[in-house]
């Protein structure tokens, strides 16, 4: 073994003409504060600097057409190089709930009390679907575009904000497709025929409230990973528990007292009245019409008040860290 | 071992194109304005997960490009093993102290040999890469002509052009006044409804260039952009460059090309491994630079003189000469 020969070390071979040196590095003609006073006297702005809350707000709201743009055409994208397509969109969410009906609805028969266990899990699962899409969205929004992050100037809000956008454009029609299904359970002969009523409407405002919450998570979600990369290899359990924590597949609440007693009350309220389960909540007293799940002005009153808080927080803590997306 | 010389080799790679078209020209001179970008002291550095050479750099006070990994014995190296690969987070110093000042009315060009920054630099002065330290101060918004990374291949052209144009900040109103214009100008036809990864490379290049000159921007950054595209889209696209610098002021331009550097720049900076090693009109840098990368070619080939290596070069040599010819 030879010592490693490098472009500048070169002994081994004394024949060779060495590499060329550059000059030496130009030193400036003026120091850094006149350089600062040049750009204070000739009004130049300081590139990289967060903007002021207010501004960045703004800046956002006018690239409202962008964020549409965005998140429609690559939720097109997603689904393009498949020959159903676009199908899939809808055609996933019901694979998925036909596996939980199948193993938690009908084998291990975990539905104590609620009479349309397919409603039940279907309206669960459709909705959870769309958290989990913005959780992992938004987690990957910046730190997967660091691409585009480095070529144009936009508020970098845009990105978690589309790309929520996006799973709200396959949402839609998947909501329908749900629709139809909790509809069609209840021709089933085990089941009470299901009513059209107009409460049917509310599952809107539901839904509405469920994505202005999803905007805060994918605010908070794409700020923490494009910091710290670790984190996305943690979020599919979180996500696996907080399905288990919200009753998607089975009524979690009623199934608190049988914890020991000392853990029943405060256990029993967080699981209640956490966002996801009360958006679940909302979305299921909206088309189930079953006792156990009535309209409750204190659930509608809470999801409104969740939805604000995630996304004001949510807004805020990814305004603080805008200048550093980007930089790796 | 002789993988080492080839991997540093790698990192020298540069194309000199001395006999182009545009050869002889030379951009007609603007009186300079009133400062509108000032570099102060500017250091970007990169987080680089995994890597491992920053340690050996930092002992032989070198750039990372020049380090020699550390050779050490077995067993200190069965027992840092893990460490090469569990929070192995490295640093590489892209930008190390750049300042200078430029006036509007100016055309800067950037050149350098690969790795030397330029890329960095411009990004940086863009403000889309934050510096790590130092500052850039400029007037009004600097527009990097790289729409490149917003399109998506899997939609067609006219959605393209949609995007595009939203992402570069322009109004939808703005976009459906230009929209036959960048059409027009990218000379796709009917391609505009088919998907953008149907297209030949070069009808994806200038749309990209179409769509991103169709924004006038106060600064325009060129980086490698004229490199595709047929002659006639060159003559084009230098004629939109020109256009929009006697708008809009300052134009910056990274290319590989001396000779495009030459015809259309009135100020050039040199870069060479982050740092800047001259910054001066248009014929004393490139008279410099191209000594410098003759130099450079002729120490490299030299160094080459064996067997197997002496072939490659050749090929690549010839290669070099079909593509200019």
């Amino acid at each position: 073994m030879t010592p490693v020969k490098t472009a500048t070390s070169g002994a081994q071979d004394a024949g060779r003409p060495r590499p060329p040196e550059p000059p030496d590095p130009v030193v400036p003609s003026t120091s850094s504060a006149e350089r600062q006073a040049i750009a204070e006297q000739f009004g130049l702005t300081k590139m990289g600097v967060r903007p002021p809350l207010w501004t960045y707000i703004k800046d956002v709201a006018r690239r409202g057409a962008f964020i549409r743009v965005l998140g429609m055409s690559s939720a097109y994208a997603r689904n393009q190089n498949t020959y159903l397509g676009q199908l899939w969109a809808v055609l996933n969410p019901i694979l998925n709930a036909a596996v939980y009906v199948l193993i938690f609805g009908m084998l291990l028969n975990v539905s104590r009390g609620v009479d349309n266990t397919i409603a039940f899990i279907v309206i669960g699962v459709f909705l959870f679907r769309f958290v989990e899409q913005s959780v992992n969205g938004g987690a990957q929004s910046i730190a997967k575009r660091s691409n585009l992050i480095r070529s144009l100037h936009f508020p970098r809000a845009v990105l978690p904000l589309s790309n929520v956008m996006s799973h709200l454009t396959t949402l839609v029609p998947a909501l329908l497709v749900m629709c139809l299904i909790v509809l069609g359970s209840g021709l089933l002969p085990d089941y009470e025929p299901v009513p059209v009523t107009w409460q049917w409407l509310l599952l809107i405002p539901a839904v509405g409230m469920l994505w202005v919450f999803n905007m805060g998570l994918a605010f908070v979600m794409a700020r923490l990973v494009a910091i710290t990369p670790d984190l996305d290899n943690v979020i599919s359990f979180i996500l696996r528990l907080a399905m288990y924590g919200s009753g998607v597949i089975f009524p979690v609440v009623r199934y608190v007292s049988e914890l020991p007693e000392w853990m029943q009350g405060w256990m029993g309220t967080i699981l209640e009245f956490q966002p996801i389960a009360v958006y679940l909540y909302l979305g299921r007293s909206s088309l189930m019409n079953e006792e156990g799940f009535p309209q409750e002005p204190l659930m509608w009153a809470l999801g409104a008040a969740w939805a604000v808080v995630f996304f004001v927080v949510g807004f805020i803590i990814f305004w603080r860290g805008e200048e550093r997306y980007g930089r790796d | 071992m002789t993988d080492d010389v080839a991997e540093a080799d790698a990192h020298l790679d540069f194309d000199l194109e001395d006999e182009s078209d545009d050869a002889g020209e030379h951009a007609e001179s603007i009186p300079l304005g009133d400062p509108c970008l000032v570099v102060d002291d500017l250091h970007i550095v990169f987080r680089v997960f995994g890597g491992k050479k920053r340690e050996s750099a930092k002992k032989q006070g070198l750039h990372v490009q020049d380090a020699t990994p550390v050779r050490r014995n077995p067993v200190k190296r069965l027992l840092g093993a893990g460490r090469q690969h569990v929070g192995a987070v490295s640093e590489v110093h892209a930008v190390r102290g750049v300042s200078f000042t430029a006036r509007h009315g100016e055309s800067i060009g950037i050149v350098g040999i690969n790795g030397s920054g330029k890329s960095t630099l411009l990004r940086a002065i863009t403000g889309l890469i934050p510096p790590h330290t130092g500052s850039v101060y400029v007037d009004g918004e600097p527009a990097l002509l790289g729409v490149n990374a917003a399109l998506m291949p899997q939609m067609t052209g006219a959605k393209n052009i949609e995007i595009g144009g939203l992402a570069l900040g322009m109004t939808p109103r703005q976009i459906d006044e230009k929209f036959d214009e960048v059409v027009e100008f990218a000379d796709i036809g009917d391609f505009v409804d088919m998907p953008m990864r149907t297209y030949s490379s070069g009808m994806a290049a200038r749309l990209r260039f179409a769509i991103s000159s169709a924004a006038v921007p106060d600064i325009l950054m060129v980086d490698e952009a004229l490199a595709t595209g047929d002659a006639a889209f060159k003559a084009r696209s230098k004629a939109r460059i020109e256009e929009v610098r006697e708008q809009a002021g300052t134009v910056f331009l990274v290319s590989h090309s001396i000779s495009t550097i030459e015809a259309m720049c009135t100020r050039v900076l040199w870069m060479h491994q982050g740092q800047l090693v001259m910054d001066g009109p248009v014929e004393e840098v490139t008279e410099a630079y191209r000594a410098f990368v003759r130099a450079h070619r002729q120490a490299r080939s030299s160094a080459r003189a064996g067997g197997r290596r002496q072939n490659r070069q050749d090929g690549q040599s010839r290669q070099d000469r079909q593509r200019r010819s």
